[in-house]
Order: C-alpha cells, then sequence, then structure tokens
C-alpha cells in the first residue's frame, strides 16, 4: 500500500495542484499560488507577489556571488596623495560565503509555506548578517555587530512564541490551511511575528549608523538591506493573509 | 502498537480556577516576558545582556513547550539550536571585541591529564557511535573534548570545521533522500544519524580546542587583537 | 525639550535600541495578556502529532512511538508527501532496545531513545526545518571559528 503511493510520488510535483491533499490557496496580497513544492508537511509555494520578491533576492544573491568588491581608497588632506586598503584575502571570502548563505536565506524565507519554518529563515538571515557585519576588524563595528547581534537573538522570542500560538490556536502550522480557514489567528501572534521580524531586519539601522558602508569589503552589506526589505515584505503577505 | 491500546492518557487536561493548563502557561510565559525583557531594559553591561538573552531563548521554548505534543517537542530542538548556535557567535563577537583572548595564567596539571584521555577519549567515542544520533554525537563529542582539553591542539581546527562541513553536506543528502527517494528511507536515517553524530561531536570538540592549551599542563600566551 | 527631540535622543544612540526594542515585546506582551484575558487566545483540541502518555511503557514518558521497524499510527499534517510515514518512527538504536527490556525505568534517561517519533518529524516530515537549523548552527559556527582564528594571527 504505501509503496505504491510512492510511485506517484517520485514524480516531479508540477501538476500536484489540482486533486492534491492542498487546499485552494488565495493570498491576501496578489492572487493564488503559482505552484507548490512538497518537502513533508512543508509545502513551499510562490504567488506572483512572492515570485518577484524570489527573483529579487536571486538577482542579488548573484552579484554578490560574482562581484569583485572595490578597493577603499582613502584620500591624505592636506596633500595630493590617496592610497588603496587592501582587504585581506579570507575577510572577502567569509564576507562572499556569509552574503550567499543571506540570499539563499532570503529565498527560503519567500518560498516558506509554513509559519514555523519562515521563522527559522528569518533568524538564519539574522545570524548572516551577524556574520557579514562582524567580518570587518574594527572595533566600532564589532561594538555595532555586538548590538545587532543582541536584538537578533531577542528578536527570536517573538518569532518562536509567535509560531508556537500559530499552531496552538489553529491546529496548524501550513500556510495553505491558515490561509484560507475561519480559525482567526489571534493579534497577540500576529503582532509578535511582526516585532520578531522588525528585530531580525534591525540590521540596515546598524548598517547606517557604524557607517559600515564606507568599510572595506562594502558591497556585501548591499545583502544586508536586500534580505532584511524583502522578509519584511514577505511578513507583511503573511500577516495579511492569515 | 500495544502503547497505543493500553492505558494512554492525554496531555492536556484541564488545570486550576477553571483555566486549562494552556492559558496558565501561557499568562506564565507572558510574566516572564515581562521580567526579563525589563530586565533587558535596564541592563547596561555588555556581557550581563548576553546572559540575558540566553534567558529569553529560554521562553521561547517554554511556549513551545506549552503545545505538549510531538511535534512540540521537535519545534523545541531548532529553537534551542538556534539559541545557542547564535549564542556561540556573539560570545565570540565579545570576545574579540572585548580583546578578551588572554588566557588564565594556571592550568590544572595533574598525572592523568598526561595518561588518561587517550583511553577515555576512544571509549566515549564507540560509546558515543553505538548511541548514534544527537546523543551519541554530544557523548562522542565530549570524549573529544576531554582529549584536546588534555592535549592542546595545533591546527585541528580547520580540519574539523572541514569534517562539520562534510556532516552537514551528510544531513542534505538524507534530506534529499527522504523527500524524493521516500523507499530508500531507511539508508536516509542512517546517513542523517550519522551526519548529527559527526555534526555534533565536532562542533563540541572545536569548543574543546579553542580553551587553547599547549598540553604541557601550563598555558601559553596569545598575543591580543590588534585592530 | 519637545517630546520630538527627547524620543530622537533616545533613539538616535544604537546602545538604546535593545532597550527601546525591550519595551516595545513587553507592550506586545501586555496586548498579549489581555488577549488571553478576553478569551482571544483559546488552545485547538485538534493538534498535529499528539502525544499520548502511557505509563505501562518501559520508555515512559518518552515514548516516542510504536515498535521497533514497525508501522506507528501518526497524524501528520500531509500524509500524502510522506509515504513512509511510521517506519521510520519505530527506530531505536540497538543499545535503547537492550535498556527497555533491562528495566521499565529507564524511560527518563535520553540514552533509551535516541529515535522515535521525533525523528520522523525531524528528519522526514518537517525535515527542511532541521536543514534550515544546521545551516544556522554552521553559520554561526563559521563565523566564530573565523573571528577566533582571525584574532589568532
Amino acid at each position: 500500500m504505501i509503496n505504491t503511493v510512492c510511485d506517484e510520488m517520485c514524480l516531479p510535483p508540477t501538476d500536484m495542484l489540482y486533486g492534491s491533499p492542498y487546499e485552494f490557496l488565495e493570498t491576501g496580497i496578489e492572487g493564488q499560488a503559482l505552484f507548490n513544492l512538497p518537502f513533508g508537511d512543508i509545502v513551499n509555494f510562490l504567488t506572483p507577489y512572492t515570485a518577484v520578491l524570489f527573483i529579487f533576492a536571486l538577482t542579488f544573491t548573484i552579484i554578490a556571488a560574482i562581484s569583485k568588491p572595490e578597493r577603499q581608497v582613502d584620500t591624505v588632506f592636506g596633500g595630493d596623495a590617496c592610497y588603496t586598503k587592501d582587504i585581506p584575502q579570507d575577510t572577502l571570502r567569509f564576507q562572499r560565503f556569509m552574503a550567499i548563505a543571506c540570499g539563499l536565506a532570503t529565498m527560503g524565507g519567500i518560498m516558506a509555506g509554513d509559519v514555523f519554518n519562515f521563522t527559522l529563515f528569518t533568524a538564519f538571515i539574522g545570524i548572516t548578517n551577524i556574520g557579514i557585519v562582524a567580518a570587518v576588524k574594527n572595533k566600532h563595528i564589532l561594538d555595532n555587530a555586538f548590538e545587532y547581534g543582541l536584538l537578533a537573538m531577542i528578536g527570536t522570542l517573538p518569532l518562536f512564541v509567535g509560531a508556537a500560538l500559530v499552531l496552538a490556536t489553529t491546529g496548524t502550522l501550513s500556510m495553505w490551511g491558515l490561509f484560507n480557514s475561519s480559525a482567526a489567528v489571534p493579534l497577540f501572534a500576529k503582532l509578535l511575528l511582526v516585532i520578531g521580524v522588525i528585530a531580525e531586519g534591525m540590521a540596515p539601522v546598524f548598517v547606517a549608523k557604524a557607517e559600515i558602508t564606507r568599510a572595506p569589503g562594502a558591497p556585501f552589506i548591499l545583502m544586508v538591506h536586500v534580505s532584511s526589505l524583502l522578509i519584511f515584505l514577505r511578513m507583511i503577505e503573511i500577516v495579511i493573509s492569515v | 502498537m500495544t502503547a497505543m491500546t493500553a492505558a494512554v492518557t492525554s496531555v492536556s487536561v484541564t488545570g486550576a480556577f477553571g483555566l486549562s493548563d494552556f492559558t496558565i502557561g501561557i499568562i506564565g510565559a507572558i510574566v516572564c516576558i515581562f521580567i526579563s525583557f525589563y530586565a533587558l531594559m535596564r541592563e547596561t553591561d555588555d556581557l550581563h545582556r548576553l546572559l540575558l538573552t540566553d534567558l529569553i531563548e529560554v521562553i521561547a521554548l517554554i511556549a513551545i513547550a506549552l503545545l505538549g505534543t510531538d511535534l512540540a517537542e521537535a519545534l523545541i530542538l531548532p529553537g534551542l539550536v538556534v539559541g545557542v548556535a547564535e549564542l556561540t557567535a556573539m560570545s565570540q563577537i565579545y570576545t574579540v571585541k572585548e580583546k578578551l583572548v588572554r588566557e588564565p595564567d594556571s592550568f590544572l596539571d595533574i598525572e592523568i591529564m598526561h595518561t588518561a584521555p587517550a583511553i577515555i577519549a576512544v571509549g566515549m567515542l564507540i560509546y558515543g557511535i553505538i548511541l548514534s544520533g544527537f546523543t551519541g554525537g554530544a557523548v562522542a563529542g565530549l570524549g573529544m573534548l576531554f582529549y584536546f582539553v588534555c592535549r592542546g591542539t595545533d591546527e585541528k581546527t580547520e580540519i574539523l570545521e572541514t569534517i562539520s562541513g562534510y556532516a552537514w553536506v551528510m544531513w542534505v543528502i538524507a534530506f534529499m533522500i527522504f523527500m524524493i527517494l521516500p523507499a530508500y528511507w531507511f539508508f536516509a536515517l542512517m546517513l542523517a544519524g550519522a551526519g548529527i553524530l559527526a555534526k555534533v561531536a565536532i562542533k563540541i570538540s572545536i569548543l574543546g580546542t579553542m580553551r587553547k592549551n599547549d598540553g604541557n599542563g601550563g598555558s601559553r600566551q596569545i598575543g591580543g587583537g590588534n585592530d | 525639550m519637545t517630546i520630538i527631540r527627547k524620543v530622537s535622543r533616545i533613539l538616535q544612540n544604537h546602545n538604546n535600541l535593545t532597550a527601546v526594542y525591550a519595551l516595545v515585546v513587553i507592550i506586545v506582551a501586555a496586548i498579549g495578556l489581555i488577549s488571553v484575558a478576553v478569551g482571544d487566545i483559546t488552545f485547538e483540541k485538534n493538534q498535529l502529532y499528539p502525544k499520548t502518555i502511557n505509563p505501562d511503557s518501559p520508555l515512559n514518558p518518552y515514548d516516542r512511538g510504536g515498535e521497533p521497524f514497525a508501522l506507528a499510527d501518526i497524524k501528520a499534517q500531509y500524509p500524502d508527501n510522506s509515504p513512509n510515514l511510521g517506519y521510520i518512527t519505530g527506530y531505536l538504536s540497538p543499545l535503547a532496545i537492550l535498556l527497555t527490556k533491562i528495566s521499565p525505568h529507564l524511560g527518563t534517561t535520553i540514552v533509551a531513545h535516541p529515535g522515535g517519533i521525533l525523528d520522523e518529524i525531524l528528519y522526514s516530515t518537517r525535515g527542511l526545518d532541521t536543514i534550515v537549523e544546521t545551516s544556522i548552527l554552521f553559520v554561526a559556527f563559521t563565523t566564530a571559528m573565523f573571528l577566533y582564528r582571525r584574532d589568532e594571527e
């Protein structure tokens, strides 16, 4: 009995939407799901809205992967001398790795079809952002990385508590169930998810405050901004739809 | 199947004051949130704030645990790991930023630390492999931790990091097998079990190598970080 | 001093942001307390993967489902996506099986049961969660090791 099911399941899940166990999905923003990608209980999907976000994230991940950061040029005041700062090779490699990981996490968060999975991807973005910022060898910037890290850590509380409350009050975590059902998610859970994402997406504030964009290897900082923006937009879709 | 048919009690029952256990629990969790976040608001010392964040992570786990289902138990594990992972990275950032790289002047130097490590570490490693999975990883990791603490290491951290990368890849492959070729679930299960064994063991032993001991019982002075 | 200047004076120092955020969380928690009081948050009885406690099992209280290598009954979200649902949960390590036979009181030690339904959920039905979790751990350790090694030089 089990194995016969397997034969169908092993096929690529392109035509699964019809006659599938998932109900028709209609999000609060821009229409229904384009396709689904089942991983057991977690069924990922993209809507026209999130597809745009996904392409955006993909573009910037590719840019981070192939870009060669320019060297920082310092001009000496009072003279016409200027000198370039070399970025250590391992710092560059590490930041590129973190930027790509951040891009992948952003894409995962955009595709997530499950509230807890979404919160985990958001936490993933937080930790990669900490990595990107902390790679710069400068006391001032490390201070900021630490402050942001604290915020990202305490931000996991609202995220996880929010997801736990969604599960407790509705009995499911799947967005396929939550977006349709009449079982309303309480305001408290929604608020927790919102402030959780705010904490994880706070990185650009610290980036701007510490003027990290002027530090060596700055182009990878771009990924911090992109990921925060996209995860905010995705969070808005979830909160409106549930 | 006998487990299912025997006297089975549901976890969720009605508690005191006519409120459900869940309601009482969630009120307790919210009170904990008040206390811990108020403490965080008032605290100014960086190290204490770092410790408070760990306290806060625990409250998140409490909220998940209130569900009382097997799913809750499974969700706690990622929640816990996220907290531990972030704490690890943050402690390192704290150490670097405060330049706390100097070793304590004296380190416990007793005879047993020169003779025992190998046999104890091998024993714990074998026992860990028998246990397999998360528990096995913890046991094997502790064995390796003990070995590295006693013997000291030079360039082993990079090797350990590489192995941990492979463990991660094993895990992902196991997941792919579960999803694409579910008929081979047993192979995938063993792969994942071995992956988590390697992952947990290596991560614990990395902590051992970061302890920085040259193996002579004494300590090695490490130069402070320069900006 | 106007209220806006006061607020911006606090916000301009990034060291205060954590405190400000803590205040926001406290406010939200207060809203939560109110919504619990008015009965907005109620526990849904129909939960996935329900946990049962069987006092007679040698693995009590952590009897996580079924006999080794036998099919267990599991309530998953989308059972169709996991054709081998219930098999993985039967996995117990040889040592765990041995311990269950020796004594009925070893259930409280985690040594007795590395597997169980947690394996089913963590590896298979909600495997993506675990992938993300291990990736987070991987990235965090990479960060820590990078900082540590750079500091060593």
